[in-house]
């Protein structure tokens, strides 16, 4: 894996850009082994309820979403995020089928934690509408001499 | 087979849920990789392929969902987790799941579930805690 270089307060991360179909969220349910009908049944689903709302259809994994940070973060870090990674996100709201989801994140603490930069990153999954699925924090060590 | 009922109030906190072997091979890596459209291809120096840490994540996850029998309409609410260790694609990890947390709050179960993969070699290579709200 190629080293990245090491980030400062503010940077921004590599931002990730899905478009969710019901055929990807239905290809997620065998892979993961999530067929909860709140994905795959458009009429159990919809009227449901997901954090006060109520949803209008089927909606994608929390954790298919999610895949999106923890692949920004990849890109970013390497096997640094592999080896060392740590994150801590609320699901806010639904994703669709047929909206984009952008995962983005950006460096907001750099810490001097035994020998490596522990680097804490503001992080989040945007939707074209601009409503916020999923916020929280991710954490990185990355050793100092690489 | 006869449907096995799963009283969740009747679930302890320190409760086993799942243990059980989760082998990454190739074809449940790809088939993850494929259906979150994932293009980091994490590789090890040497060129053997990794596998992706959300991908240890979503199939643990997957024995506590089968353990749990959880109903339709449960929300996943949050979610954290740790990463310890690159894993190579084949690999066989151990998943032990057990409950965390539960309580009612406004009509909804709030179950957090702790799950830990260890790898063959004894080290945890992925701690998570996931809070899972079923209606009630």
């Amino acid at each position: 894996m190629e080293q990245e270089t090491i980030m400062k307060v503010g940077d921004a991360l590599p931002t990730i850009e899905k478009t969710i179909t019901q055929q990807q969220i239905e290809r997620y349910a065998d892979a993961a082994g999530d067929h909860n009908p709140i994905h795959l049944d458009a009429a159990f689903a919809t009227g449901a309820e997901f954090g006060g709302a109520t949803l209008d259809g089927t909606i994608a994994h929390g954790m298919m979403i999610l895949a999106s940070i923890s692949e920004m973060l990849t890109v970013a870090f390497g096997e640094d995020w592999l080896r060392s990674g740590s994150l801590k996100v609320r699901f806010r709201g639904p994703v669709y089928p047929g909206e984009s989801a952008t995962a983005f994140g950006s460096v907001k603490r750099v810490n001097a934690v035994d020998g490596a930069n522990e680097l804490t990153c503001a992080v989040g999954v945007r939707k074209d509408n601009g409503d916020i699925s999923i916020s929280g924090d991710a954490v990185v060590k990355m050793p100092v001499n690489g | 087979m006869t449907a096995r009922m799963i009283d969740y109030s009747k679930l302890e906190t320190g409760q086993e849920l799942s243990n059980q072997s989760l082998i990454l091979d190739a074809k449940a890596v790809g088939d993850y990789v494929a259906a979150v459209s994932d293009d980091s291809s994490p590789t090890a120096s040497n060129g053997t392929p990794l596998v992706p840490p959300m991908a240890i994540a979503a199939l643990a996850l997957s024995a506590v969902i089968n353990a749990l029998q959880i109903p339709g309409g449960t929300i996943h609410a949050s979610q954290e987790l740790g990463f310890g260790g690159v894993v190579r694609v084949g690999a066989s990890l151990d998943c032990r799941a057990t409950v965390a947390q539960n309580s009612v709050r406004r009509g909804w179960r709030f179950l957090v579930v702790n799950i830990e993969a260890t790898s063959e070699g004894g080290s945890v290579v992925m701690d998570s805690k996931s809070t899972i709200m079923l209606p009630e």
